[in-house]
């Protein structure tokens, strides 16, 4: 959809992104910044596409932090700023929120937040509308994609207000649903940028900064009592209430609809929901003496109320309240109208059935017939599937129960059947570097293990390269596997710094990887997974150094005294690049390097000597277990042609052939 | 009980029990040797496999397999089955001079080689790193890379399944007495075989008390030679009882009870010090250097070790009556004590 058409009235069809990203733009924005993560990704990428023809500035930024940091100058210098991130990203970027709340900022500054309820593309669960109570910051919560269009641009005239920066919490199923949005103004004029030398913008002193922003705050609780992105519908009197922001507002329309209980139910739908409009929201406890709270995640609303009611107990009388904290609904994973037809199904004692057991059963019966069962696996072609397999084989062979440390990006999937279970630990962005650092100074007290840690280049730019610095200047020992796809491949193939691209598709430097490492101070070798020998072999060699005495490179001493003992020094951290392009961007511009065939004569299948090393342990879904024969073969619709299996078929019965005719696609 | 992979972890290389034969690799992707180790890759699932039914540290019918082999059950003899016992020693110094005591063997290997009697020999490369590997040799040159002993075992076998063969090869192999039983395993097995066991015709045991673990012996080896170069090594008999280690310039001496960590669990429950599944075994002499003892055990090496003296390829002698003795003797020790270890593992594993 093309957003940056100045039609007003026109109704597009658009994603929850999108329309977060059509409000940026009615509201004037000019620089836009994020790194990528689902479910914001869209918003920056939207942006992005339309960057050169509006004039904006829209960044990858290297992390969102940094994202943050960029947006925030555009807004010091008069402009408007946005930033969008994932709610891990928000983690990254506090650091400098919780300062800028002090400081206040000039143009208005917004700051997208899509959550991820139940952690469907995520390391985490969490809810990051916790950080708008932490620094005092206003919180909208857009229902459906309209609002999150209206939202967006009315976020910028708030920030402006108050000067201060505002979070918009997005989840999902608003992120990512579609409907209909109709198109408002695009202004045409834009302020100078320039910083104004007279309004340093200085967090310190923190005390009388902190002050200024509860004024601010107690300015923007007066301004949401008034917002039309709060309302009640239902009767005048409900047996229950329904309090509820985001997504969950649809669910309980529905909720509502499905046990047809319109007159007894009436939902207070908030969409500012920090600071809470207390008068508003006071008014409407008047109206019931029973409510349940649904939202997303966390009981954000449900304690906000609480505490609300509690200050003001002695004129609103007895209420139950019912939510997370009575176990009405669910206290983790995403919510659904199923979800919240039940809750309410609970509360009002009704009787419901959402499907008759009759289609009940038949629909279970034909999707256990008709969908077939699969895993979370790597795709077809993937360089980490032989990344893990190079890894799996050399820790074997090494046999000191060397393990893994690793974080979130495709490479996460390491951590089960598609890596081959190699990966051991998973959290933050660069978190398996870091623990690295940890771990790699056990052997004193007498850790034997070799300590491994992945990475992607995209996540090494945003979180490992502090990372790598500590583990030179501190002299830990461990391999770090950068595994090189050159992509961004996670979230959609965004460029980062290792890609020679821009957000916008310009030309920019490539930061090398493993000159950055080398200057880190690690000792960097490179290899091509698909080469799984050698992968293999480097590990193994890499992991086997003798450890030398750190710093090595001032004591030359030492290092020839070591190096006559007989062993190879390294100073503690090694950095091994698996470099190769990631499948599915690769897929764009080239064909398949080969064509691959399962010769069914040669093919051992279940016998001894093989017992389907490809399709049972090795796991391509480009290779497919034949039942009827006893034999694997290839699926042409799913193979990449990577020919890695070639290599591990024990019976030579795989066979590669060179595609002919030049690897690129015009 | 499972007679396959999970077995062969359960029952042997979880237990430290494997010698690093190689009757277990390149038959399968699931176990691959890495520094004189046999290590499991993956779970292979199946029930029963050819690594379990060929690995020398699993249950054997000894009396079937002799009766195949030999055409006798296995007699509870002191050292297997044999037609003669003497000492020997190959004429041509060459062999002498690069192998261990009398150059018997790669003598007769050579000889074979020459005569067309073998087409080629899986022998145990003693190189710079002195790492144990199986190696197919066809002339007189790979030969002599393989000349000496290293103490240490290793995958030769693997060799046989990994090849390259042209197909119609008739193969000698040399090997330790581990070895020498796999390969009987091998032929007497039913499970379907895609090896060229079958091909083998001719086997050459060492005489073996024990072997070391490769990778300790050799970082023990570094740290005290450093770098230099070994070209020899031979351990000396009772009562001095030495490891002399041959390097370019030097000779070191280092007892022997400082090695005695390095070997293998595995070979602590080994009742075989003559690799009595063989059709010839050869070994030092114990106080006569220069020769080895040789025990000729089945038709066909006998007839190969009657045709290389007729043609002067060897000399040999009759074994001194007190020398037989002792023989007898060493290979009940060893019987003895590997029944020792294995009521005590078996002790130890009740408890």
């Amino acid at each position: 959809m093309n957003i940056s058409q100045n039609t007003p009235g026109k109704v597009a069809l658009l994603m929850g992104n999108e329309a977060i990203a059509r409000g940026a733009l009615e509201a004037g924005v000019k620089v836009c910044a994020a790194y990528p993560g689902n479910p914001s990704s869209e918003i920056i990428g939207t942006l992005a596409g339309v960057a050169e023809e509006l004039g904006l500035h829209v960044e990858w930024s290297i992390n969102e932090k940094v994202a943050l940091e960029v947006a925030a100058a555009a807004s010091l210098s008069g402009l408007r700023g946005l930033c969008a991130m994932k709610q891990n990203g928000l983690n990254v970027a506090s650091d400098f929120l919780l300062n800028l709340n002090l400081t206040g900022c000039r143009g208005g500054l917004v700051v997208v937040v899509a959550d991820d309820p139940g952690g469907i593309s995520s390391s985490n669960e969490e809810d990051s509308r916790l950080f708008a109570k932490l620094g005092d910051l206003p919180l909208l919560e857009p229902a459906n994609f309209r609002e999150a269009k209206e939202m967006t641009r009315e976020a910028f005239n708030l920030s402006e207000r108050l000067n201060l920066p505002v979070l918009i919490r997005s989840v999902t199923r608003v992120s990512h649903a579609r409907g209909n949005v109709t198109f408002d103004e695009l202004p045409q004029s834009s302020p100078k940028p320039g910083f104004d030398l007279s309004r340093p913008s200085l967090a310190f002193p923190p005390m009388p900064n902190h002050k200024a922003l509860h004024e601010k705050f107690e300015r923007a609780k007066k301004i949401f009592e008034e917002s039309p992105f709060n309302f009640y519908r239902g009767p005048e009197k409900p047996d229950l209430m329904v309090i509820t922001s985001g997504s969950g507002y649809m669910y309980s329309l529905e909720a509502v609809s499905n046990l047809k209980v319109e007159e007894r139910v009436g939902i207070l739908k908030l969409g500012t929901t920090w600071p809470l409009p207390e008068e508003f929201v006071l008014r409407h406890l008047r109206r019931s003496e029973n409510f349940l709270f649904i939202e997303e995640v966390d009981p954000f609303l449900e304690n906000n109320v609480k505490e609300l009611f509690a200050q003001n107990c002695s004129d609103l009388g007895v209420k139950r309240f019912s939510g997370k904290a009575s176990h009405t609904v669910p206290d983790v994973g995403e919510l659904n109208p199923e979800i919240v037809t039940s809750a309410l199904q609970t509360l009002l004692r009704v009787d419901y059935m959402p499907r008759p057991e009759e289609y009940r059963r038949r629909a279970d019966e034909a999707i256990a017939e008709q969908v077939p069962p699969r895993a979370h696996s790597f795709c077809a072609g993937c360089p980490h599937r032989a990344t893990y397999w190079a890894v799996k084989t050399a820790l074997a062979l090494d046999a000191r129960d060397g393990f893994v440390l690793g974080d979130i990006g495709c490479y996460s999937l390491g951590m089960g059947p598609s890596g081959f279970f190699q990966m051991k630990t998973l959290h933050a962005m660069g978190s398996g570097t870091g623990l690295a650092c940890g771990f790699g100074q056990l052997e004193r007290f007498g850790l034997e293990q070799p300590v491994v840690a992945v990475c992607g280049d995209s996540t090494f730019y945003h979180a490992a390269m502090p990372a790598l610095a500590n583990a030179y200047y501190n002299g830990a020992n461990f391999l770090l596997l950068l595994l090189d796809n050159s992509a961004t491949a996670m979230t959609g193939f965004q460029p980062h710094p290792g890609t020679g691209s821009t957000a916008t598709g310009g030309m920019a430097p490539i930061i090398d990887l493993k000159a950055i490492c080398e200057v880190l101070g690690a000792r960097v070798e490179v290899v091509d997974p698909f080469d799984i020998e050698e992968a293999v072999e480097t590990i193994l060699r890499l992991i086997r150094m003798e450890r030398g005495v750190h710093p090595v490179r001032n004591s030359s001493e030492t290092l020839n005294h070591a190096e006559e003992q007989g062993g190879i020094i390294s100073n503690g951290v090694k950095v091994l690049i698996l470099r190769r392009e990631c499948a599915l961007v690769s897929g764009k511009h080239q064909r398949k390097l080969f064509r691959i065939e399962v010769d069914q004569g040669r093919c051992l299948g279940e016998a001894c000597g093989c017992n389907r090393l490809c399709t049972r342990i090795f796991k391509c879904p480009g290779l497919v277990w034949d039942q009827s024969t006893g034999k694997a073969r290839i699926d042409e619709a799913i193979c990449n042609g990577c020919g890695v299996c070639a290599g591990i078929c024990p019976a030579t019965a795989i066979r590669k052939e060179a595609v002919s005719g030049g690897d690129v696609v015009s | 009980m499972n007679r396959g992979l999970k077995g062969l972890e359960e029952r042997v290389l979880s237990q430290g029990l494997c010698t690093a034969c190689g009757a277990c690799l390149s038959l399968c992707p699931y176990l691959r040797s890495w520094q004189g180790r046999v290590v499991k890759l993956h779970d292979c699932g199946l029930e029963e496999g050819r690594c379990f039914v060929y690995c020398p540290r699993t249950e054997v019918d000894l009396d079937g397999i002799c009766q195949k082999e030999f055409g006798q059950k296995y007699e509870k003899v002191e050292m297997g089955p044999v037609k003669n016992i003497l000492m020997a020693r190959a004429r041509d110094p060459i062999w002498r001079k690069k192998a261990q005591s009398g150059g018997v063997v790669s003598a007769l290997i050579d000889f074979a080689l020459r005569k067309k009697a073998l087409d080629a020999a899986i022998l145990t490369p003693r190189e710079a790193d002195f790492l144990p590997e199986g190696r197919i040799v066809r002339d007189r040159e790979d030969i002599l890379t393989c000349a000496g002993s290293s103490y240490v075992s290793g995958p030769t076998l693997e060799a046989l399944h990994k090849g390259p063969w042209q197909g119609e090869e008739k193969i000698g192999v040399v090997g330790l007495p581990c070895q020498a039983q796999a390969l009987t395993r091998m032929r007497a097995s039913s499970l379907e075989r895609k090896t060229p066991v079958d091909r083998v015709g001719l086997v050459i045991g060492l005489f073996c008390t024990w072997a070391l673990e490769y990778e300790q012996f050799h970082a023990f080896l570094n740290k005290r030679l450093g770098q230099s170069h070994m070209i020899k090594l031979e351990i000396t008999p009772p009562p001095e009882r030495l490891l002399k280690i041959h390097t370019n310039g030097s000779l070191h001496m280092i007892p022997i009870d400082e090695i005695r960590p390095f070997i293998r669990k595995g070979c602590q429950v080994c009742p075989d010090m003559t690799a009595e599944l063989s059709d010839i075994s050869a070994g030092t002499v114990e106080g006569i250097e220069g020769w080895n003892t040789m025990i000729i055990r089945s038709d066909r090496g006998e007839m190969l070790f009657k045709k290389a003296e007729a043609e002067g390829i060897v000399e040999s002698k009759p074994m001194p009556e007190d020398h037989l003795g002792h023989l007898g003797e060493a290979s009940l020790l060893k019987k003895r004590k590997a029944i020792e270890a294995i009521q005590k593992r078996g002790e130890l594993l009740q408890k």
